[in-house]
């Protein structure tokens, strides 16, 4: 006899006398009522509990079967899907560039790096490259967005411990960032700014000062961090020799990223293969060896001040010039200027199609409703992602629409390795487990 | 790769010292696209190697999939660590006419007609150690899709195959839970597949409202 689940709510303990070892199945069902009775009936104490897919400690919609030895978790189950959006499909019926305002929704925390990977794609099958400008810009956009989502990160890790301080801090420190994405794209997140060919627009000079003190800023709030996490013993307490992964079984369970280089693989896609110009930028990739949670912790702080060091190089460097490539079938106008009434125009470019040119006018017509199209063949172009690597497999046939759009999320892979982090741990430390792998269930299930 | 660095932190001595695992990363250089091609297919002659973008395409009969890979995983020259990505294409039967606006481009309309549909699944493999990759392209008919599962190769695969299964309705052979990934459990039919209806099906969100496929959508009413 099964226990009824739906049951167990109105029976009083009296009513219900406790079930035998021999009554019951495999599965036990427990809820919170009849938590004494189960308990009492059960000889040994395997039991599988759900976990998600509405926890406050998942990190999204995430959904955790735990088969638990008492407290200790001797197997983990991670069930995804609940966010299935279907936006790989979807960019299969859009042009191009519309493809941009899909893919930078996956991860929305790290959107440009969705959009960068998908625009390095349609550039590779195009064959073009992009201005130096709009090189460089990216990079000093793809590194505060790694900083941001490291600080989500941050924040909501140390939530899910029980820290709401460093939530604060975290969080106080990414709204910033994306105060400084809102005044540059228009939009905090998901921004579609970087698009195939280059930018949607020019930065500004008011972005480009506000990024320089942003960036001092946050060197000096890094410090906080270090102060308030490095030496603190409840940290040490939750995080060390928890959720411990050796580079060996993060390779065969295709862990990339912050996770393999905590534990000692200095595998980062910016050095490897250098996409973007980021062969030119002095940085350093930092390794532990540790393979745990606060190994982990440790190689993220440290990643958003190697990012930081990037930014800063990429502001000296910044050229002059275009954010557009120069192939009108391909560039949409993008040195706009804000307008009186409050609209981003190119007056140019207006006078251009308006006035002086019929064929720039059809050009213009054919290339925002039709969009350019794209020589056929398949291209897979990885980036280094703050989770990992973020590979985008891209089929085209030469039409104005992407064939198949297959997204290498670094999250879906990463959470294969949960079960391995957390066998053994407590089932409090399957939060830090969960947390410490950091996935994006937005970039899980697509 | 010598930029290797230790993070401050509680015990600095430890992250200055690399694993033996990592020895590699730092120390052996990438083969180039003929080189890793030549390789493999002296091993096997049926492989057939096609560069395009500056990437490398290996096409792989079903039968040999699993030896390919695992030669591809053990061989010392290739040393591929790690399954990058695994993913599907469906290329359906029949007669196919994609117009591709030959005036601006100059390219020929896109023909195609195949008497037989084919999932292809294209396996990214990367060697950390040597630092380079490349791809690995599987076909089987799109009627009863059928491969054998690399999960005994790479445990990454998990996953992967799982949603490929998902999306396209491959089954993997020797795969150790094969059920969808992303849709739900009780899903009809593969959605990445090009022959699954966009519209024109009982759709179970939307207060059960009928979506009639696109040709016969009446755009007023999607506005509305």
């Amino acid at each position: 006899m099964a226990i009824d689940p739906t049951a167990a709510h109105t029976a009083t303990p009296a009513a219900t006398p406790p079930a035998t070892a021999a009554d019951l199945d495999d599965d036990i069902y427990v809820e919170g009522a009849d938590w004494e009775s189960v308990v009492d009936a059960v000889s040994d104490d395997h039991i599988t509990v759900n976990m998600g897919p509405q926890h406050p400690s998942t990190h999204g919609v995430l959904r955790l079967v735990l088969d638990l030895d008492g407290e200790t978790v001797t197997r983990l189950t991670p069930i995804v899907g609940y966010l299935h959006t279907g936006i790989e499909k979807n960019t299969e019926v859009r042009t191009w560039v519309q493809g941009t305002t899909f893919v930078t929704r996956m991860d929305y925390l790290s959107p440009f790096f969705n959009e960068a990977a998908f625009c390095l794609a349609t550039e590779k099958l195009l064959g073009i490259e992009v201005p130096e400008r709009a090189e460089v810009v990216r990079v000093i956009l793809l590194e505060f967005n790694r900083i941001a989502s490291h600080l989500v990160w941050l924040a909501t890790g140390g939530m899910e411990l029980g820290s709401t301080t460093v939530m604060e801090f975290g969080f106080r420190e990414r709204e910033h960032v994306l105060d400084l994405f809102e005044a540059q794209s228009g939009l905090r997140m998901n921004h579609a700014y970087i698009r195939p060919g280059g930018l949607a627009q020019d930065v500004t000079d008011d972005f480009l000062e506000r990024s320089a003190a942003l960036v001092d800023l946050l060197t000096e709030r890094m410090r906080d961090y270090e102060d308030l996490l490095v030496e603190n013993p409840i940290w040490h307490a939750r995080l060390k020799n928890v959720g411990h992964i050796d580079a060996d079984t993060c390779l065969r369970l295709g862990v990339t990223g912050p996770v393999l280089r905590a534990a000692g693989v200095p595998w980062d896609l910016r050095k490897a293969q250098p996409y973007s110009g980021y062969e030119r930028y002095e940085f350093e990739v930092p390794t532990r060896t540790e393979g745990d949670s606060f190994a982990r912790f440790l190689i993220r702080l440290e990643e958003m001040r190697q990012s930081m060091h990037i930014i800063r190089q990429a502001l000296e460097l910044l050229p002059g010039g275009p954010v557009m490539v120069d192939d009108k079938r391909i560039a949409w106008p993008s040195q706009q200027s804000l307008g009186a009434d409050g609209i981003g125009n190119d007056p140019d470019y207006i006078r251009h199609i308006m006035g002086e040119s019929m064929e720039a006018l059809i050009n213009h017509f054919k290339l925002v409703t039709q969009g350019f199209t794209v020589p056929p063949g398949q291209v897979y172009v990885p980036v280094e992602s703050p989770r990992g690597e973020l590979g985008y497999a891209v089929t085209s046939i030469g039409t104005n629409k992407p064939y198949r759009v297959h997204v290498r999320a670094p999250s879906f892979v990463n959470l294969q390795a949960a079960d391995v982090m957390a066998r053994g741990q407590g089932v409090a430390d399957v939060v830090v487990v969960v947390a410490s792998l950091d996935p994006v269930m937005g970039d899980v299930d697509r | 790769m010598s930029h290797v660095t230790p993070v401050p932190g509680t015990s600095p001595s430890v992250g200055a010292q690399l694993p033996t695992t990592t020895t590699g990363v730092a120390g052996r250089s990438a083969l180039s696209l003929d080189d890793i091609a030549q390789r493999i297919t002296v091993r096997f002659p049926a492989v057939r190697a096609e560069q395009a973008f500056g990437e490398l395409t290996l096409h792989v009969e079903p039968d040999d999939l699993l030896e390919v890979v695992t030669f591809c995983r053990d061989d010392d020259e290739l040393s591929c660590e790690l399954l990058s990505d695994l993913s599907g294409v469906h290329w359906p039967a029949g007669e196919h006419t994609i117009a591709r606006q030959t005036s601006t481009t100059g390219w020929p309309d896109y023909r195609v007609s195949r008497e037989q549909g084919v999932v292809e699944v294209l396996y990214i493999l990367r060697s950390v150690s040597r630092n380079h990759h490349f791809r690995i392209s599987a076909g089987t008919v799109d009627t009863s899709p059928r491969l054998p599962s690399v999960t005994g190769v790479y445990p990454t695969a998990n996953f992967h195959e799982r949603e490929v299964y998902d999306f396209f309705g491959v089954e993997f052979d020797g795969h150790p839970d094969l059920t969808r990934i992303l849709m739900p459990d009780d899903w009809v039919g593969h959605p990445h597949r090009k022959d699954y209806p966009l519209g024109g099906i009982d759709i179970p969100y939307k207060n059960d409202k009928f979506i009639p496929p696109p040709h016969e959508r009446d755009l007023r009413e999607v506005i509305d």
